[in-house]
């Protein structure tokens, strides 16, 4: 398998864009990552995205492709709701590691704000299981809500060290120019914001967003088009039920664990050795057991590690520095194509946010209620 | 919004909530599969799962999703059924009431209507402790058939079936 390097990047603000459609969110981000790299235009394309239905538009990728004037490459889409913006990265490392192309732009895309929020919201749900859990009403909110509560009760966490993580991510992105929600927040305000599921309240979840983030991989002959090359040493994915019942456990996300393991075994590292991470935080509960699923944490300790004061800026790992989904906000179909993005730039040492010194970043982006799972390793 | 050829194919599964057992770990699945989740054996039989169980966690939704806005606020557990566990919405009980580790016992309801404006029925539970108050009550007044206020008294409050 041929080594593959990141050797551009581009993203668009995240948030609420009205006056922008989704082709012009997408080829911002596949514009400046070609600028990035140098004006080398890609051999083919992969898109990330979930939910494009929203706006009535599939064929994603001549579509985009099309926009950017990239007429007559190869492309084609990948979906596996929330992480399907990780797949296309697996997709995208998998062409140039195959010896098939040398240079693949993948760019994630999303678009959530164009219709009402009830069409959106029950959209969002397509993540769950259609037969078993949708057809009794259920949120994706309210799936979440199911394990936090398991999660909270068995390990003695309270609401307190539940809130921590959100006002650090507030933090950690406040200095964010990409992010969505640039304000820091209180404890009080996390405890105190509307229940959306109850124990989810509206802090304890990310917001919807629109936004498209993109970068350009080549195989080890082009990697020069960059001062910076960052190379992707490991890459893991792993599915579990779409349906919580019949989970192992439901206090962990199994697939989160083995796509762990199977990116460090790759790349040949530790978890103790990552230096930065940017993790999938859609709900803090995710965040807690993802943290101790990587190997960050013990089991039903990671509330209690973020409330000391851990992962912040000065302590190693550094968790989530753009703000995680909680700040920078959730592009759904585009969140891990953001995350490989902002721990490149962090390597390089040119992100414009919260900037952490390091060699090891990992990223990892989790689709539905952990029931897909991609991670992945990088390195200077 | 579901359809009704969904609800008429899920039939079975969801009314009697049949599970699939492997014969050769022994892992019980619900929702049933076409293999075992844990050793990947084809070797898995239909299997009906108990009606009473315990509640392992839950959640209130004060927005359930598009097409569930009148059931809200709606209360939907996961249940431990024998060795599975169940997702399913709670009946009969006030969200301030529910805790972890009731006892539920199940039941059939209407939901939401269909996309076809099908009214569907499912199972969901309730508590299984309204049950037994409904029993004490029935029985108190088939062995105390003098005590008419206590049957009057139990109407009211709109516990007799
Ligand atoms: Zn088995």
């Amino acid at each position: 398998m041929k080594s593959v390097y990141i050797v551009g990047v581009g993203m668009t603000r995240v948030g609420k864009h009205t006056h922008l459609s989704l082709r012009d969110l997408a080829s911002e981000a596949v514009l400046k990552a070609i600028d990035d790299a140098g004006g080398e235009k890609p051999q083919a394309i992969v898109v990330g995205n979930m939910l494009s239905s929203l706006v009535e538009q599939e064929n994603l990728a001549a579509l985009i492709a099309d926009h950017s004037g990239l007429r007559g490459i190869s492309g084609f889409k990948t979906e596996s709701a929330c992480s399907s913006g990780g797949s296309a990265l697996v997709a995208g490392y998998s062409l140039v590691a195959s010896g098939l192309f040398d240079k693949v732009l993948v760019v994630g895309v999303e678009k959530l704000h164009e219709r009402p929020t009830p069409d959106t919201t029950r959209g969002l749900a397509y993540a769950a299981d259609a037969d078993y859990e949708l057809i009794y009403g259920i949120s994706f909110a309210g799936l979440n809500a199911l394990v936090m509560r398991y999660y909270m009760d068995r390990y003695g966490i309270s609401r307190e060290e539940m809130a921590w993580w959100p006002v650090m991510m507030h933090e950690n992105g406040y200095y964010n120019p990409f992010a969505q929600l640039r304000k820091k927040i209180t404890l009080d305000e996390v405890i105190n914001s509307p229940v959306i599921a109850d124990p989810i309240r509206l802090y304890d979840s990310c917001p919807l967003s629109d936004g498209a983030a993109a970068v350009m991989l080549t195989s080890e002959k082009f990697k020069s088009i960059n001062d910076s090359p960052i190379k992707i040493s490991g890459v893991g994915d792993a599915v579990d039920s779409p349906d919580l019942s019949s989970r192992f456990e439901l206090d962990r996300l199994y697939a989160s664990r083995l796509s762990a393991e199977r990116a460090f075994k790759m790349a040949k590292k530790e978890a103790k050795q990552v230096d930065i991470a940017e993790i999938h935080d859609a709900y803090s509960i995710i965040a807690a057991i993802t943290l101790e699923e990587i190997g960050f944490a013990e089991k039903g300790t990671a509330p209690k590690l973020w409330a000391e004061g851990r992962f912040r800026k000065g302590d190693r790992p550094v968790i989530n520095p753009s703000g995680g989904l909680k700040s920078r906000g959730h592009p759904v179909g585009a969140t891990g194509v953001y995350q490989a993005a902002e721990i490149a730039m962090q390597l390089r040492g040119d992100f414009p946010g919260m900037q952490v010194n390091g060699d090891i970043g990992l990223s990892q982006n989790v689709g539905g209620v952990g029931s897909n799972v991609i991670t992945l390793i990088y390195t200077r | 919004m579901t359809t009704i050829q969904r609800i008429w194919r899920l039939r079975s599964t969801l009314l009697r909530l049949r599970a699939t057992r492997c014969l050769d770990c022994g892992y019980v699945s619900f929702p049933p599969k076409a293999a075992c989740p844990k050793c990947g054996s084809r070797n898995v039989v239909r299997e009906e799962l108990p009606k009473e169980g315990k509640v392992l966690t839950y959640t209130v939704l004060n927005v359930p999703i598009k097409g569930f806005e009148d059931q809200a606020p709606l209360i939907v557990a996961l249940i431990k059924l024998g060795d599975a566990r169940v997702l399913a919405q709670l009946t009969d009980v006030k969200p301030e009431d529910m805790e972890i580790g009731m006892e539920v016992v199940a039941t059939v309801r209407r939901t939401a209507p269909t996309l076809d404006g099908v009214v569907p029925y499912v199972v969901k539970f309730r508590p299984k402790e309204a049950e037994q108050r409904i029993t004490l009550t029935a029985s108190s007044t088939s062995t105390n058939p003098a005590s008419s206020s206590k049957t009057n008294k139990a109407s009211e409050s709109g516990q007799t079936p």
